[in-house]
Order: C-alpha cells, then sequence, then structure tokens
C-alpha cells in the first residue's frame, strides 16, 4: 500500500464518519444539536488551525530575539575563512 | 531584542486568535446545546453564516495570494534574450 492510498483511505474513513453523522447518512436518529455541530466541523477545524498558526506568528514575533552568541560566533568564522583565504593567496 | 512595536503587534496577533477561536467555537460547538430563545443567541448572526463568513473570508484571503503571487511573478519576469 502506497502513501498516497494510505492517506486516501484516511481521508475517506475521516469524510464517512463526517457524513455519517452530519448528514445522518444511515438515518440513524442522530440527534439534531449533534448533526448541527458537525456539519461545519471541517471548517471549525480548519479555522481552528488558522487560529493556531495565527498564534504561533504572533508569539514568534512578540519574542523575537537576537543570537548574540551565534552572531560572535559567526563573526569569529568569517575572520577565520578570510585569514585563511588570505593564506591561500586571495586577494580582496 | 523584540522592540516595543514587535511586541505589541505579536501580542496582538495572539490575542486576536484567541478571541476569534473562542468566539467561533462558542457559536459552533457551543450553541446547538443552547436553548433557541437564551440571551445568548443575540449576539451571534444566524448559524448559515458560520460557514459563509469564514468561506468568503477564505476565498479573499486566496484570491489576495494568488494576486500577489501573480504581481510578483510579472515584475520578476526576465525579458526574453533576442537573439
Amino acid at each position: 500500500m502506497t502513501k498516497l492510498l494510505e492517506w486516501v483511505g484516511v481521508a475517506l474513513a475521516l469524510a464517512a464518519a463526517w457524513a455519517l453523522v452530519a448528514l445522518d447518512a444511515l438515518d440513524a436518529g442522530v440527534p439534531r444539536a449533534l448533526r448541527e455541530v458537525a456539519w461545519p466541523l471541517p471548517l471549525y477545524l480548519l479555522v481552528a488551525f488558522g487560529c493556531y498558526s495565527l498564534a504561533t506568528v504572533g508569539y514568534r514575533v512578540a519574542t523575537f530575539n537576537d543570537c548574540d552568541d551565534a552572531a560572535e560566533e559567526l563573526r569569529a568564522q568569517i575572520g577565520e575563512a578570510r585569514e585563511d583565504l588570505t593564506r591561500k593567496g586571495l586577494k580582496w | 531584542m523584540a522592540t516595543v512595536t514587535d511586541r505589541a503587534v505579536g501580542v496582538s496577533l495572539v490575542g486576536f486568535s484567541l478571541l476569534l477561536f473562542t468566539y467561533y467555537s462558542i457559536w459552533v460547538i457551543v450553541l446547538p446545546f443552547v436553548d433557541a430563545d437564551h440571551v445568548l443567541h443575540h449576539y451571534f448572526l444566524p448559524r448559515e453564516y458560520a460557514v459563509i463568513l469564514p468561506s468568503v473570508a477564505a476565498l479573499v484571503v486566496l484570491l489576495c495570494i494568488g494576486a500577489f503571487v501573480g504581481a510578483v511573478m510579472l515584475k520578476n519576469r526576465k525579458p526574453k534574450k533576442v537573439d
């Protein structure tokens, strides 16, 4: 079974479960309130994911920090590389 | 370090998303279990808008992204070489 088939299978199973509850596909007498919740559930999940993404971006923006140690390290490495290249005869 | 503006923007983004999530959750998940004549229903649009509004918003966002990508690609298109 390829990965694609696996994903399609999972998606189909989820869609079937959704149809079973939201559309009452088998006429099993799903309560009205439950059906009303289940019907917009895919969109709700999308909205929830969007909110999570937005919150993550916002949190990272708010706590964005400078990496002083990394900058120092990088500067040192650039210096080393320059030295090395100069020794090998590169003219700047 | 994140400047004051960065922090304000970030915190407001988090706050907005939390607010949106809470409001939408109540609208979609909680409201069907509340009696139809309850006060809570006054604070929400009719139920079909819970689907229509996000769909329209998604459409607008996708259109904006498409227009932006298209504009960038048009601007960056290299002029064809003339032999």
